[in-house]
């Protein structure tokens, strides 16, 4: 079993704990360990119970484990929230000048009040010296974490620089000098996968965005797709780009698409919620062909929901989502590396295929970091070519038509602004040319194409499921899709049984019946495994192949599934064979 | 028609003006007119039109929708639009009625107005699309009658030449709808800014507007016109080339620094 050290912080919103997570995973990194985290927070500001843990392995790992190595309090609810979490060997950083803990664990008094005090700091330096704290019980290099301190204070001057490099070095010699049988030194050894990017889905989404020439970027803030407008919109000085934060999500995703008629390629980035509101307007991206990407980032629907939790329940919302009937094409990445991939895929897709493609994401996936070999992402990008489909610059015959009805269902696209190929991008039924049309013959004409475009898309560009293990020997196959992947795949690497396979979907929409049949055989035991509790992809698979999976495992608590619930499950089946 | 003369007069080539048509009436005049165009969604087109103008800023973008579209469905955005100053042609076609779905009452409606909606009478003031551009930033905001078309084409002329968010509200009586806001009704009530009217003085035109309300009189003419920057012309992304044009941008590694 491949070492993994679980580290947590937990305390108040404004407390300064998703940056000290993050600092502890960039460190972690440093020292060629691979990363994988997962913060929660309520909707709030300030107050609440905001945590972050971190886990820490010599090899890839996807998901967090419940015993917890180190957890860091700073205050008493941490420790009541964790409580099951902590075994006797936990090491628990707290000030026992500020509250009491029971007797569990390996409790550590790092005296905060007192050192703040020392150097005159305020209450959220805190966090600072249980960093350092933190860094030293990992054995990691001292002048790394100053030097990544550093950095981070940088911007806010000398002074405040100095003070947080002594706070954390308060911290860490506190641990050094007086833990020193607490210390045990945790770094990695292979070198191939490093350096390595801490990176979250959403800017990884943003990444390859731009590395797929995304030009024109909008949305409304809305959780837990917020951050790629942050990013975004914080490259146009770098990149070029243009941003519009705009007034709501209809004029997002209608600024978008005048953008992608002009010619551009452009995305527009939401939730739910927001996706809701832009269904009428993918209608007319699907009839009048304009190509577009759509970041839809889920979270616990419906309605409000919970906007800081993360679910897998619009799924059949972004496949059915816009009235009509129209092609459109729906990805789900798994994880990071697939959410560069599917994003950098997206963009080619949409404009080949001169329609709507949804990329979708789920608060997991958007804000969790991973580890990721730099050089693989530049590699990634580097060779990435831009496919631009069928486009048009000169007129070869007498009149243009932008809806030509074609063997493949594609038409040839113009840009505007290229003489003698005007045509009118038009949210009504039309004839080849654009013109409005109520003939049943034009209108089951442009129907057929459309569809068309769906069957090509289907024997050309659809990607098979991966299987993970193998799929001949597996006599239980777990199906997932999203975030799902990387829980699920912890949990089987712990259950290491030859009997067990998975099969992970990115390409969800539409699907092929005959692409997919072979890898259903009756004679296995198929569990998907889904984050809603109406078994959504099922009901996909199913409408979609005809083929349909009794046994599902359903979680819609707005927490992602843990691996120990997946390992209990799986060994479970397994002992109890359920499957014959 | 007017706006195509208006377009031929201002010297425009085919390629030059990107027109974007709303739903209604109005709208179906897409077919006469062979410029690369949207007929996006109703209520939509300014928000095309923003995306489109910010993709290509050196072509002219011009907006044709009626008043159901662009004050009622749409109103948001024109809001929005105002102050963002984003250099577009606004034309809206105010028969102050929604026709297409035959008859019932537009934000522009007279308070009061029997409908098919609104048997009781509308509840509602009517909207006024000038005081709200001109609030909001608008730096040309006019009023043409569409009785008189050489007088509603040089208008169209002067928007058109206009740097920044343009407007112009077009009277419009609806023959087969409309019993009361006739022609007769709107010869009645229109009438020509006066000589001493200083179009660059916004708190005048503003004055002017909201008297001619109380009346029930129809200013026409410009009200309103100012050279402010516009949008696209702020935008530092967007000093030399148009988005379309740039190159592709390959530096990722300086983007991925962040991460590391």
């Amino acid at each position: 079993m491949t070492k993994q050290i679980n580290w947590k912080i937990g305390g108040e919103a404004g407390f300064g704990i998703m940056t000290t997570g993050l600092s502890f995973a960039k460190l972690a990194v440093k020292n060629n360990l691979h990363t994988f985290d997962y913060a929660e927070y309520p909707s709030l500001i300030r107050g609440g119970h905001n945590s972050y843990e971190v886990i820490v392995s010599s090899q890839k790992v996807t998901a967090t484990k419940k015993p917890l190595d180190i957890l860091l309090c700073l205050n008493a609810q941490t420790f009541s929230e964790n409580e099951a979490r902590i075994t006797a060997e936990t090491i628990i950083l707290y000030d026992a000048s500020d509250f009491e803990l029971p007797e569990k664990g390996r409790r550590v008094n790092i005296p905060l009040k007192d050192i703040r005090e020392k150097f005159g700091a305020i209450e959220i330096a805190n966090n600072t010296i249980l960093l350092g704290a933190s860094v030293a019980l990992m054995g990691w290099d001292k002048k790394q974490l100053i030097n990544l301190v550093g950095e981070e204070f940088k911007a806010k001057g000398e002074k405040v620089q100095k003070l947080n490099q002594d706070l954390v070095l308060e911290g860490y010699n506190l641990i050094e000098q007086n833990y020193g049988q607490l210390i045990q030194t945790f770094v990695g050894e292979e070198k191939k996968a490093f350096p390595a990017l801490v990176i979250t889905g959403n800017e990884m989404y943003a990444l390859a965005a731009v590395a797929a020439d995304c030009r024109y970027y909008s949305a409304y803030p809305m959780t837990p797709a917020s951050s790629v407008l942050t990013v975004m919109a914080d490259w146009q000085a770098k990149a070029g780009i243009i941003v519009r934060h705009s007034e709501d999500e209809i004029a997002g995703v209608n600024n978008a698409l005048g953008a992608a008629f002009a010619g551009v390629r452009a995305s527009v980035g939401t939730s739910g919620g927001g996706f809701a509101l832009m269904t009428e307007s993918l209608s007319f991206a699907g009839v009048a062909e304009i190509p577009l990407v759509v970041l839809l980032s889920q979270r616990p629907g419906p309605a409000t929901g919970m906007p800081t939790w993360t679910e897998q329940g619009d799924l059949l919302f972004a496949v059915n989502g816009g009235h009509g009937e129209f092609p459109k094409i729906v990805l789900a990445p798994g994880d990071i590396t697939e959410v560069m991939e599917t994003t950098l895929k997206a963009f080619n897709l949409a404009d080949i295929y001169q329609l709507p493609v949804i990329v979708l994401l789920d608060k997991v996936l958007s804000e969790s970091h991973e580890s990721i070999s730099e050089s693989l992402v530049e590699k990634y990008m580097q060779s990435y070519e831009v496919k631009r489909g069928k486009l048009v610059t000169q007129l070869t015959k007498d009149t243009y038509q932008r809806f030509l009805d074609t063997k493949d269902g594609i038409s040839p696209r113009s840009i505007p602004g290229s003489p003698g190929l005007a045509y009118q991008a038009n949210s009504y039924e039309h004839f080849e040319d654009g013109h409005t049309t109520e003939s049943a013959l034009e209108r089951v004409k442009q129907v057929q194409k459309r569809k068309r475009k769906m069957n090509t898309y289907l024997e050309t560009d659809f990607a098979l499921p991966t299987v993970l293990g193998n799929l001949d020997k597996a006599e239980v196959v777990l199906v997932s899709w999203g975030s799902t992947k990387r829980p699920l795949l912890e949990a089987v690497k712990d259950v290491s049984s030859r009997s067990v396979a998975m099969l992970h979907f990115t390409h969800l929409y539409p699907l092929s019946r005959t692409k997919l049949a072979s890898f259903f055989g009756k004679e296995k035991h198929y569990i998907i495994v889904e984050n809603n509790s109406e078994a959504q992809f099922r009901k996909l698979l199913a409408a979609e192949t005809g083929i349909y999976i009794e046994d599902v495992w359903l979680k819609y608590n707005g927490r992602p599934w843990w691996r120990e619930e997946l390992v209990d499950r799986i060994n479970n089946l397994l002992k109890t064979k359920k499957y014959v | 028609m007017a706006i195509k003369k208006a377009l031929a007069e201002s010297g425009l080539a085919l390629e030059e003006a990107f027109i974007v048509f709303g739903i209604g009436c109005s709208g179906n005049m897409n077919d006469f007119l062979d410029n690369y165009s949207m007929h996006g969604l109703h209520g939509r087109s300014i928000a095309n039109a923003v995306g489109l103008k910010m993709a290509n800023h050196k072509k002219k973008v011009i907006v044709m929708a009626g008043d159901g579209d662009t004050y009622g469905e749409g109103g948001n955005h024109l809001l929005h639009a105002c102050r963002g100053n984003h250099d577009l042609k606004l034309f809206v076609h105010d028969n102050h009625l929604y026709g297409l779905t035959t008859g019932q009452v537009s934000p522009t409606s007279k308070k009061g107005m029997i409908s098919k909606s609104t048997p009781q009478g509308m509840i509602d003031n009517s909207f006024d699309p000038l005081s709200l551009a001109l609030t909001q930033g608008a730096t040309f905001v006019a009023q043409a009658f569409a009785g008189n078309v050489p007088a509603l084409i040089a208008i169209m002329k002067e928007a058109i030449a206009h740097k920044g968010f343009a407007i112009v509200n077009i009277l419009q009586p609806c023959v087969t709808f409309d019993k009361v806001m006739t022609y007769k009704f709107y010869l009645e009530r229109i009438f020509s800014l006066p000589a001493e009217h200083d179009r660059q003085n916004l708190a005048m035109a503003l004055s002017l507007v909201m008297k001619a309300r109380e009346e029930e009189k129809f200013p026409v003419g410009v009200l309103y016109q100012k050279e402010k920057a516009t949008y696209t012309e702020e935008h530092a992304n967007l000093k030399a080339e148009t988005l379309l044009d740039k190159k592709r941008y390959t530096d990722f590694k300086t983007l991925m620094a962040e991460f590391r």
